[in-house]
């Protein structure tokens, strides 16, 4: 195999610089003539019957253009998981009920943002309260409100696996343990609060930017929730300052924008604020994990039954979704012969939880995880022995869901026990210092095609130009990771360009290519860049065949491409520059463009994801036993990502994923008084920032993905999973105290420890 | 909701400002740093009429170390300065210190020492400090100046002892007794960055091993910054023993009176004024024994 010249290098992102300096445009720096200011007007009740709503005081007001609410609206419910209609909970407003605080009731449109703030306060709603549920067991209690008619017990969906012999399993065990770990909600805390513009044209179509995920999901769900086609609504991917699973669902404002421009004949932007973000969005599922498990005494895994209860808050969103994965999740890392699970999304009456960086993997993995060093330290045996002992290796199945088809699990144990000084660490710490360790997988995109999409998973159109460079167009999204870069890189590498020979046009569903899912659960680069690879080959094809022609080549002769030239392989000399043989091909066919279609879509499968990343990581603390402060002195990570295509890009994600995890394991947590958010601001909700940020050494672990673009996988996703199982168990070790409900807070630290 | 409208005046003499004071009245606000005032009015806390910048005062942002009349801090000095300053650092340590411990870089370069003050939070993290070394606010008013205890300057969560049409000037520490040690702890959920849940300030006197006067002030447990009393008592005249310093600062925790928030709770609090003043009192006894 050649060696690679971009595949593989530090390449710095082609949209740093931009977002550096202030000039990449996201959506809130979009103006358009004329454009008018939206605001919600929000439930002030976690649970309500809406009586009545007089708007008529606000639509009076100088300035105010427009004034809707669900009256107004089709009555058209939404949701991702188009495949289950019944799924599909959600009015962009609230027709007959609001369900939490902060669910949209009416909408503003005025000229400036102001005049829309104080319209909003002038409509007035009456609410018929009614008694909330605020936890998963009171929303279960017999006789509990109900938040949705269509789901009288409160749960919306199960999942349920099952394979083995579950119970023949336990009897076969020595050693049996069964424990309930409960873990919060945490925010995305995304840089970029979510922001749009619709603008509608003069045939009514509609343009809307926004920043979102999933292009391609708001362009359908907008279509069906307006009564229009899909192809007359064109959404439009700005710069975006990061989604972390927050972005990927049509929201009220997408709607709402798109409603009133169509109304006014004006643009209409909407822009949340932070404290909207904090109080009423998206959030990581809160879950409680009850996981029995069984081993033989030698530390062999034999059985694993695990119920998880999702607490959904007031709709669906992407815990159908969540509830799915997490069942797999509690199936990953180790061999576990026999398995059941089951899953229930419950609803209550608090902000949806939905898709966050793991997708119920740092949940569940909490749990697993604790629970594996919990075993080993009854079992006697060295924590990284015991999954050693247990960790899946290449080949293994998840029978009827998923072939793992490369791991690097076992490598990353072994490197990670060598980089820390773990077996050193383990056992000659001071107290108040300890180490632990927590691990992962993860998908690399999702096989379930719970959207129904009629297009393929991802798409390509590459358009070779005689001057020696291409366009790549595709709907892939770019919302901070890096994906525009590393497509980049996939395309110049296969086809010998250099990185600035590749112009990109991305997430444009009515300019790029049909389809991509969006950007959620580590798919892109897999996807999409083996979409990219497959228009390339195309490319590759046509360009080979003319070189071929041109130098009579005997036809066993392989094709280069490489430093911007085609050519017989060993014989430079008989080639031509790329555009050269773009131009000869162009000439035979009397000059119609060169230009290929590729795409991408899981088949033969399995019901999960085409491949599976691993990593193990180990956490370093000091604990302030009279204070019950965490120090995180060190984190050391070992993880397999297949084919590292982008060092660079790779540490970029494992930085961020700690700096997440830190705040998950740690600080942040949502305090709410019933269904009421309390923290607010970035003040009292406690993410990490610079200065708290651990040192970290890192090794990526060489595998080759073969169902990945050049061998890669998932980089940075799962990655927010092992590091606060690793810290509790570092917690565990310096303490004594083990902690099963996150955050692992001072005052938790000193209460285990007996001192409050 | 409109967006906040208020004239904004930048005066260029205390007299000026306290002129413009006058005659704006409660309405009218006073802004050094901004770093409280400018987020409370976006938070719709504050609906000021008018905003009188103190930034244009020559000689307001001067800081003075001077070994008979103590250290002065004027009302536009940055917390950043107070932190970094030399003087400061050598001569009142734990002033640079507290000044360094809060917020962080950002509101430290705007925000000032008397502006975290005036804002009469109760866990600003200077007031402990400077409560302990008895240090006084300068206030200019309308009928002429006068000066203030910092101890008698908090009067309630955002309520200080400034009138209609006065403005602090400056804050004044005294020199450093012979034999004093100082030393401030604070305790947050973050880490580095962020305000403080709990706060201990201590001044400690000692003669030999004796203490002669001690001062111990607790920042976020009560409505203001509040002086325990009772556990400085059991202090004063007393041998400066490890135990005698652990029931002090239990007596500490006893006379604070902090409750359950976002931030913490209440019985966290508690056993942290304990901690912190074991702690802070260590370190003060500590500095008073190395100055003798």
């Amino acid at each position: 195999m050649n060696a690679h010249s971009i595949i593989g290098k530090d390449i710095p992102r082609t949209d740093g610089r931009a977002k550096a300096t202030g000039q990449a445009i996201y959506a809130d720096d979009i103006k358009l003539p004329g454009m008018l200011y939206g605001k919600l007007l929000r439930s002030p009740l976690p649970h309500a019957r809406i009586v009545s709503i007089d708007t008529s005081q606000a639509a009076a007001m100088p300035g105010v253009r427009c004034v809707i609410t669900g009256q107004d609206i089709p009555r058209v419910t939404y949701g991702n998981w188009r495949l289950f209609p019944g799924t599909q909970d959600e009015y962009a407003l609230a027709m007959d009920k609001v369900r939490f605080i902060g669910d949209e009731v009416a909408a503003v449109a005025a000229v400036d943002r102001e005049t829309a703030e104080a319209a909003i306060e002038q409509i007035i709603v009456e609410y018929e309260e009614l008694p909330g549920v605020f936890d998963v067991v009171s929303s279960l209690a017999k006789g509990a409100p109900v938040v949705h008619d269509t789901s009288p017990t409160n749960i919306s969906i199960d999942r349920k696996i099952a394979y083995g012999d579950i119970e023949a399993g336990f009897a076969a065990s020595d050693y049996v343990r069964e424990d309930t770990f409960t873990v919060h909600a945490v925010s995305h805390a995304y840089m970029e609060p979510c922001a749009c513009v619709a603008q509608s044209d003069l045939d009514g179509r509609i343009t809307l930017w926004t920043s979102t995920q999933t292009p391609y999901i708001v362009q359908c769900l907008l279509a069906s929730t307006l009564n229009m086609r899909e192809n007359d609504i064109r959404v439009i991917k700005p710069a975006v300052g990061g989604g972390f699973g927050g972005k990927m669902e049509l929201r009220p404002w997408e709607f709402c924008s798109a409603f009133m421009a169509r109304e006014t004949g004006r643009p209409v932007k909407f822009t949340l604020t932070r404290e909207e973000e904090l109080a009423f969005g998206r959030r990581r599922h809160p879950m409680t994990i009850r996981s029995k498990v069984g081993f033989k005494n030698d530390g062999t895994l034999v059985a694993k039954d695990l119920h998880i209860y999702l607490d959904g808050g007031a709709y669906n969103a992407m815990g159908p979704t969540a509830t799915f994965l997490s069942g797999n999740f509690g199936a990953m890392l180790y061999r576990y012969p026999n398995y059941r699970y089951l899953g229930e999304h419950v609803y209550t009456n608090k902000p949806p939880a939905s898709a966050m960086r793991g997708f119920g993997a740092p949940q569940t993995l909490f749990a697993a995880e604790t629970q594996m060093n919990m075993a080993a330290e009854e079992l006697g045996i060295d924590p990284i022995q015991i999954r050693l002992k247990n960790a899946m290796v290449s080949g293994d199945e998840l029978p009827g869901v998923a072939t793992i088809s490369s791991c690097g699990f076992v490598e990353s144990l072994k490197e990670v026990r060598r980089i820390s000084g773990w077996s050193r660490k383990r056992k000659n710490l001071k107290t108040g210092r300890g180490v632990g360790i927590g691990c992962y997988s993860f998908i690399s995109g999702g096989v379930f095609n719970w959207f129904n999409t009629q297009y393929p998973f991802s798409a390509a159109e590459v358009r070779a130009f005689d001057d020696g460079t291409v366009h790549l167009l595709t709907m892939a999204s770019d919302i901070g990771q890096g994906s525009d870069t590393v497509l980049k890189q996939i395309l110049a590498e296969t086809l010998g360009l250099k990185m600035e020979d590749i112009r990109l046009t991305a997430a444009d569903t009515a300019m790029t290519p049909q389809a991509d899912l969006g950007t959620w659960g580590s798919r892109v680069t897999l996807m999409a860049g083996n979409a990219v690879i497959d228009a390339a080959k195309k490319i590759k094809e046509r360009l080979a065949g003319a070189v071929s022609a041109r130098f009579n080549l005997n036809v066993i002769f392989d094709i280069e491409f490489a430093d911007g030239r085609v050519y017989a392989a060993g014989k430079p000399d008989r080639g031509m520059t790329f555009g050269e043989a773009v131009a000869f091909v162009q000439k035979t066919q009397r000059g119609e463009p060169l230009l290929a279609r590729g795409s991408y879509t899981p088949r033969g499968k399995g019901l999960v994801s085409p491949a599976f990343s691993f990593g193990a990581q180990v956490a370093e603390v000091a604990v302030d036993t009279d204070t019950g402060q965490i120090q995180v002195e060190k984190m050391w990570t070992a993880h397999d990502c297949g084919k590292v295509l982008n060092p660079m890009a790779v540490e970029g994600q494992l930085e961020g994923s700690v700096q997440m995890g830190l705040g998950y394991a740690l600080t942040e947590q949502f305090v709410m008084d019933g269904g009421k958010t309390l923290n607010t601001t970035f003040l009292d909700y406690k993410m990490p920032n610079a200065a708290d940020m651990p040192p970290g050494e890192s090794v990526c672990i060489d595998t080759f993905e073969p169902e990945g673009p050049m061998g890669a996988k998932e980089a940075g996703e799962g990655l927010a999973s092992p590091t606060a199982p690793a810290i509790a168990e570092a917690v565990f070790h310096a303490t004594g105290y083990r902690c099963k409900d996150l955050p692992i807070t001072p005052e938790k630290v000193l209460k285990g420890l007996g001192k409050l | 909701m409109p967006v906040a409208q208020f004239d904004y005046i930048a005066p260029t003499t205390v007299h000026e400002a306290v002129a413009a004071l006058v005659k704006g009245g409660r309405d009218t606000r006073v802004m050094a740093g901004g770093t409280d005032l400018i987020v409370k009015i976006r938070h719709r806390m504050l609906f000021p009429k008018c905003i009188v910048n103190l930034k244009r005062i020559a000689g307001l942002d001067a800081i003075t170390v001077d070994k008979k009349n103590g250290l002065a801090i004027g009302a536009t000095t940055l917390l950043a300065d107070v932190a970094n300053h030399k003087g400061i650092c050598r001569h009142y340590p734990t002033v640079a210190e507290a000044a360094g411990a809060t917020a962080n870089v950002q509101v430290r370069n705007m925000g000032t020492v008397v502006g975290n003050l005036c804002n009469a939070s109760p866990s600003a993290d200077n007031a402990p400090t400077l409560m302990a070394m008895a240090a006084t606010m300068d206030i200019a008013g309308p009928t002429g100046s006068r000066s203030v205890l910092l101890d008698q300057f908090f009067q309630g969560p955002g309520i200080s002892a400034l009138q209609v049409g006065e403005i602090v000037t400056a804050v004044r520490v005294p020199p450093p007794v012979a034999g004093s040690g100082t030393a401030y702890h604070s305790l947050s959920q973050r880490g580095k960055l962020d305000c403080s849940a709990v706060g201990v300030g201590t001044m400690v006197v000692l003669n030999g091993d004796r203490c002669t006067d001690a001062r111990i002030i607790v920042g976020a447990c009560a409505p203001v910054p509040m002086r325990t009393q009772a556990a400085e008592k059991m202090l004063i005249g007393k041998k400066m023993t490890d135990t005698l310093i652990r029931q002090a600062a239990q007596k500490a925790s006893e006379e604070t009176s902090p409750i359950t928030d976002v931030r913490a709770s209440a019985p966290y609090r508690w056993k942290m004024v304990s901690v912190l003043t074991i702690r802070a009192l260590t370190d003060a006894r500590k500095m008073a024994l190395r100055k003798q």
